[in-house]
């Protein structure tokens, strides 16, 4: 398994590309349904006069970014999860439809009290393409994951 | 109910819920497909000792319960159907114990501060504090919330 990333591979600065998303309605009353059943989420037309139209729950957003981040990233790292998120900021309305683009930005690195263990800081955004072709950043929370090194957990100390 | 009418330092319990082996995978699958959280031996295998909830999913969970706590609410007459609420984000989300199979997870809210918000001076900024319980009482989540709500009209 050396071929996982671990603490030691990450570098401030660095930005990972996680993918693309179109987003398609059913996913998102999906989840309205069973985790945020508000109008806004659910009904086109209450949402029209709200948000000027169905928008995802933002809590939907995250969790979409976490599976992008997963499937992008984490699934291939000794990532161990993260204890907690500085601040989300859910910036604009998200749409079905829309295309949407997320990265993960490296804000810095620590250690942890855990020897074999490290936290980086990401940035965690999404994006969507504006009509002038500009991405405008509809999404994004700071995080520090926990992953393992790789001189501990492969045995070299 | 309108920005003017929330009370500051009022502490409520929205609700609880009972996370099982079946929805913290069934969650984990759609949304959070890391080992700990989808597959038994693997998180068995993990520093985790055995599976965990997505993070993602504890906090799913305060937003489904807050909603069945208005909804209840609204069905009994103490509060009115309006215009519903727009957050621009939340702050501090603390995981800070795991949440395993079996645990009963009750969640409170306390809004503790009021702000003017420039860009939509119609609305107003509440902030309030959410914890949630483990059925021995033990604190395993924490955030706060940012909602925007309508300010009371001027005659």
């Amino acid at each position: 398994m050396t071929d996982l990333l671990h603490f030691e591979d990450f570098r401030v600065g660095q930005i990972f590309a996680l993918g693309t998303h179109t987003l398609a309605p059913e996913e998102m009353i999906d989840y309205a349904r069973e985790f945020d059943p508000q109008p806004q989420h659910l009904d086109p037309a209450a949402a029209k006069d709200l948000l000027g139209g169905l928008a995802a729950s933002g809590w939907y957003l995250c969790a979409l970014a976490m599976r992008m981040m997963v499937d992008g990233l984490f699934i291939r790292s000794t990532s161990l999860g993260a204890p907690g998120v500085d601040e989300v900021q859910w910036r604009r309305p998200v749409r079905a439809g829309d295309s949407l683009r997320v990265d993960g930005e490296v804000l810095d690195m620590r250690d942890s009290s855990r020897p074999e263990r490290g936290f980086v800081r990401f940035r965690f955004s999404m994006w969507r393409p504006k009509e002038n072709g500009e991405d405008e950043r509809v999404m994004m929370f700071t995080c520090s994951v926990m992953f393992g090194r790789r001189n501990l957990s492969a045995g070299a100390a | 109910m309108w920005f003017e009418d929330i009370p500051l330092g009022n502490k409520i319990t929205l609700g609880s819920y009972a996370f099982t082996e079946e929805n913290i995978i069934a969650f984990a699958k759609k949304y959070d497909p890391q080992p700990f959280h989808v597959d038994k031996d693997a998180a068995a295998r993990s520093p985790y000792g055995g599976l965990i909830a997505s993070g993602w999913h504890t906090s799913s969970v305060w937003m489904k319960l807050v909603i069945a706590y208005r909804h209840g609410r609204i069905a009994k007459g103490e509060e009115a159907t309006q215009a519903n609420f727009v957050s621009p984000g939340v702050r501090e989300i603390r995981w800070l114990k795991p949440v395993r199979p079996g645990m009963i997870v009750t969640y409170t809210n306390e809004p503790f501060a009021k702000l003017d918000w420039p860009s939509l001076p119609q609305y107003g900024l509440i902030e309030g504090k959410n914890e949630a319980f483990d059925q021995d009482g033990t604190l395993v989540y924490s955030f706060i919330n940012r909602v925007l709500i309508a300010r009371k009209p001027i005659p």
